[in-house]
């Protein structure tokens, strides 16, 4: 398995790197919603993983699941909703070794929270401190509440296309798309993909002067999107392997 | 399933993803139920219907997205993921602090207007505001032409020019006459409700009746609006129109979007939840999140763990008796978890070892409301209340320690410590009842002998007391002011009662009679209020009740119960409070005790002086002040006849003697003024019958001492010695003899005290005789 997967690209699909940082993101977003961190700060934590570990030489010296921890706690701190490095170390510690007691609060688990801090602080100087990002998030919201309103009311409230956009946009911070694409483009895509899911189309819209899409982003093009939509669905297709 | 959502999908992706979804969804009984029917039977018309417009984009990834849908089919289609929170209130709040207030979709993306139009039929409804400008009036009523919409769909139809009829009757009349169209001018701003829709005729009815309105808008205003009352999304709109700025240029001006909430209250709107977040990804499903792992739990679970390891640690340390540091860790337990069951009921055991029993119950209370079924807890809240009680008993509290036991039961009910120590306690209540009663009856046939002669004197100094009562009520705002002064007259018969006591019963005189002291304290701020009323009330009633004897002891154990039991917890409370006092000076005490109470005699001699008004004679005053000290009740009755004579001492003894009638309630009222006050309960010595006894003593003493007050103060005192030898001749306890003693004592210094007044310089002296005496007395029970 292992070597024609080194001959595919380093970031490709299905490498091994892709991989193990889907699992670890996954990790991150697990332990998003057992921390009950809103989707911003999983995200932000997300970003702040991916784009250490682009910033990083490949494998690096570094534990992931650290990183990951550490990202947490910085993106708790970025998007104002604090936590405590003792739940996440809770949190973590009951991921890594399921039905496992919490650890006791001994040296151990004092060094543990240490590393923690002292990995924050790495990662904030090798992102050179720039750590706000812009998330597709607000773009796509607000994209969604254009487009309700010009919509069908009874439809929009029979099919889940916010829902399943919001699932989308939340599941795409598995992989780098964050990282590689401007928001707004992610939040189209998103959307896109959420609408051909339920089969529904925007109104009108081949009347239309200008296609949708681009009302939104405007120097965004189809190719782009089915690019963005592409990635996505390799996510999931990883999500399968992987699980 | 959702059938209906299936169905969409599959007409809009054609055959292909059937197919698909058959392979992948083959197994899930869902599907099984949902396709084979929807396969065969309706596919043909399906794809006649639906192939000729098929997909114009044939996508590269079409079939991708295809594949993606048939994988993802059980979650898209889910029910669960039916937007919950019906969005009906999109009302036209539109708050541009909260999110980005866009212009309509439709104007971007340059829709014709016929679609704009079509759309606009298709999609407007009843109920929906529609704001447009007067176009014209008629006689039945007024077209409008409509510029935007202001709930419900929010399109841009400015430049659509659909007009809308408002009929007479819709338009509701400002004024009792005259036409209500009169009101309305043509180039009016109009904001209505949408009565009546005909879409083939795309005829539009309106209304301006609220009533025409949805319940959810029912707030909104309708009629003339100004033009700063347009909705916000259609400004934006005119600016675009004007500007032609992207919409992402919007976006990004917006206030809205820059704020930190705005995502929060999107979703929100959107009906989307934070809290269980929708992923299409099977691990991500938070219904398969199991709450154990959650961050709450697993802290709470830590918590628990650590406290009970400080536990742990502070029993090896009690087990070594370092006691302190056991606390220390016990606390730390409570502060890492605060409701830690073992951590209470360790800290309880220490209280408890410790002698703080009150602060044990309350520990073992609080750890068996979290754990009810903590058998440790209650076992050791059962033992502690049968302790607490049993010490209450020694204290003489018999009430209180009979609720104790009784609680002890209540935990559990074959609890044999507590049903013994409760049959015992009752026991004696009974017996010392019994005791008490015979002892009055003694006391009584006394009194008959000694004062039979002036029992008609009595019944005319009644009358002429009932006329000066009237006078008095006049007054009695005057006696009203005057409660601080009783505060502290009741702070010195506590002192003295309890110095009497100290005498009588070493083991607890030093409690006694600093909690006393403290007392004082309380007694200003929490009796005073009370006693103020009760005071009140015998203000008002007949003199007859206001003057308490104790000759009769028949008062009912029932009745005394009642009475008891109501007051419990606040004596309770008083008395665990000066407990804790007492504990902390247990030195000094006696000294402290006698000093402080010739000096609260004299206080209170002076107050009492003030108080009765009228007060023509010092030592009138002075027998006031005794007697109100022992019975606070007594006070308004001598206050009244402060007014009145000097001789009017005399008769409350004969009344007493008359009164027969009257003594179950003077009893009564005497023994609730003992409950009620802090003085009484600093009595927690020797259960209520024995303070009856003592106050029915004292009173004897001051009746006795008033009297001879009045004439002179040796008589008085000999009187008082002689009825000492009298009481205590016929066979009473040597406990009453003491008591006795000590109550002349008392009242000898009191009564000198009080001559002393019109004698100061005489009254140091004696009041450093009477200390230094009652310090030797003291010192030699110490040693004893």
């Amino acid at each position: 398995m292992e070597p024609n997967q080194a001959a595919s690209d380093q970031t490709g699909p299905g490498s091994a790197e892709t991989r193990s940082h889907f699992k670890v993101t996954r990790f991150i977003m697990e332990a998003g919603v057992k921390l009950g961190l809103h989707s911003i700060p999983v995200a932000t934590a997300c970003t702040i993983y991916h784009s250490f570990f682009t910033a990083t030489v490949a494998p690096g010296p570094y534990d992931p699941y650290l990183v990951a921890m550490a990202a947490l706690y910085l993106a708790g701190k970025v998007e104002e909703q604090h936590l405590r490095t003792r739940d996440i170390i809770n949190v973590s510690h009951r991921y890594l070794h399921p039905k496992s007691d919490p650890l006791e609060l001994d040296s151990h688990f004092w060094e543990l929270r240490d590393s923690i801090v002292q990995c924050e602080l790495l990662m904030l100087r090798v992102l050179g401190f720039r750590v706000s990002f812009r998330h597709p998030h607000k773009y796509l919201l607000h994209y969604l509440l254009s487009l309700r309103r010009w919509m069908n009311r009874h439809s929009w409230e029979r099919i889940p296309v916010s829902a399943a956009a919001w699932a989308l946009l939340r599941d795409s911070y598995h992989g780098g798309l964050c990282v590689r694409y401007p928001p707004q483009h992610v939040a189209v895509a998103v959307l896109d993909l959420a609408l051909h899911c339920y089969g529904v189309e925007v109104p009108v819209h081949a009347q239309a002067q200008k296609p949708w899409w681009q009302v939104f982003s405007e120097d965004l093009s189809k190719a782009q999107i089915d690019q963005i939509v592409l990635d996505l669905i390799q996510i999931y297709t990883l999500d399968a392997e992987i699980s | 399933m959702e059938r209906d959502l299936l169905r969409q999908a599959l007409s809009f992706h054609g055959p292909t993803l059937l197919s698909l979804l058959r392979t992948e969804q083959h197994d899930n009984p869902d599907f099984r139920g949902l396709l084979p029917p929807a396969g065969p039977s309706l596919e043909p018309p399906r794809e006649a219907q639906h192939q000729p417009p098929a997909r114009k984009e044939k996508r590269i990834d079409n079939i991708e997205i295809q594949h993606f849908i048939a994988k993802k089919a059980d979650l898209l289609f889910a029910l669960s993921w039916k937007p919950s929170a019906s969005t009906d209130s999109e009302s036209n709040e539109e708050n541009e602090d909260c999110y980005a207030v866009m212009p309509p979709l439709e104007q971007f993306m340059e829709v014709p207007s016929e679609d704009r139009r079509e759309l606009f039929f298709r999609d407007i409804e009843r109920g929906d505001v529609v704001i447009g400008r007067i176009s014209s009036i008629r006689e039945f009523g007024f077209f409008m032409v409509l510029i935007c919409l202001g709930s419900g769909v929010i399109r841009e139809i400015s430049q659509l020019e659909i007009t809308a009829l408002c009929p007479l009757r819709d338009v509701p009349s400002h004024s009792s006459h005259g036409d209500p169209l009169s009101y309305y001018q043509t180039g009016d701003l109009i904001q209505a409700a949408i009565k009546d829709i005909d879409r083939y005729h795309e005829k539009l009815t309106i209304s301006l009746h609220s009533s025409a309105l949805p319940p959810s808008l029912s707030s909104t205003k309708l009629g003339v609006i100004s033009s700063e009352d347009l909705p916000l999304h259609y400004r934006r709109s005119v600016e675009v129109a004007s500007t032609s700025e992207t919409y992402e240029k919007v976006l990004h001006h917006s206030l809205g979007f820059a704020n930190p909430a705005v995502v929060e209250f999107l979703l929100g709107k959107l009906g989307l939840s934070e809290s269980s977040p929708p992923s299409l990804m099977r691990g991500l499903q938070s219904k398969n999140f199991n709450e154990e792992d959650f961050a709450f739990a697993l802290r709470k679970k830590q918590s628990a763990s650590w406290a009970l390891k400080c536990v742990k640690i502070g029993v090896d340390y009690f087990k070594v008796g370092r006691h302190v540091e056991a606390m220390n860790e016990y606390n730390k337990a409570l502060e890492i978890d605060a409701q830690n069951v073992e951590a209470l009921v360790a800290r309880g055991a220490l209280y408890a070892t410790k002698g703080s029993l009150n602060k044990a119950i309350d520990d073992f209370e609080v750890a068996l409301k979290n754990c009810p079924t903590h058998r440790n807890a209650r076992k050791y809240l059962c033992q502690t209340l049968v302790e607490r009680g049993g010490q209450l008993e020694e204290e003489d509290n018999l009430l209180n320690a009979q609720n104790y036991y009784k609680k002890a039961l209540i935990l559990d009910e074959t609890f044999k410590e507590a049903e013994d120590a409760l049959l015992k306690l009752r026991k004696h209540m009974q017996k010392s009842l019994e005791m008490r009663e015979k002892q009055a009856a003694k006391e009584e046939r006394q009194k008959e002998k000694k004062i039979e002669t002036s029992a008609q004197k009595l019944r005319k100094l009644l009358k002429e007391e009932k006329r000066l009562k009237k006078k008095r009520r006049r007054s009695t705002s005057s006696s009203s002011s005057s409660s601080s002064d009783s505060s502290s007259d009741v702070s010195v018969s506590s002192s003295s009662s309890s110095s009497s006591d100290h005498k009588r019963h070493k083991k607890r005189s030093r409690n006694r009679s600093v909690s006393s002291r403290s007392s004082k304290k309380h007694s200003s701020r929490v009796s005073s209020h009370q006693r103020d009323q009760s005071r009140k009330d015998e203000w008002y009633s007949p003199p007859a009740d206001t003057s308490a004897s104790f000759l009769n002891q028949k008062y009912e154990m029932e009745k005394l119960l009642e009475r008891q039991d109501r007051l419990v917890y606040q004596k309770t409370e008083v008395r665990e409070r000066d407990r804790q006092c007492s504990l902390s000076r247990t030195s000094a005490d006696d000294e402290d005790t006698f000093g402080g109470r010739s000096e609260d005699s004299r206080d209170s001699y002076c107050s009492s002086k003030t108080q009765s008004t009228s007060s023509k004679n010092e030592k009138q005053g002075k027998a006031d002040r005794s007697s109100s000290n022992r019975r606070g009740s007594s006070s308004s009755y001598h206050w009244k006849s402060d007014d009145k004579t000097k001789t009017h001492d005399s008769r409350k003894l004969e009344k007493e003697v008359e009164g027969r009638k009257e003594q179950f309630r003077k009893c009564g009222s005497s023994q609730s003024m003992y409950s009620t006050s802090p003085a009484g309960s600093d009595f927690s010595g020797k259960s209520v019958e024995k303070n009856k006894q003592y106050s029915s003593t004292w009173l004897y003493e001051y009746s006795g001492n008033d009297d001879g007050s009045r004439h002179e103060l040796t008589q008085s005192t000999n009187e008082r010695r002689d009825y000492k030898n009298r009481e205590s001749s016929p066979g009473e306890t040597t406990k009453a003899k003491e008591l006795d003693e000590e109550t002349t004592l008392n009242g000898k210094g009191q009564s000198e005290s009080g001559v002393k007044k019109s004698l100061p310089q005489n009254l140091l002296n004696i009041f450093n005789q009477i200390a230094e005496f009652e310090r030797q007395k003291g010192s030699k029970q110490k040693n004893q």
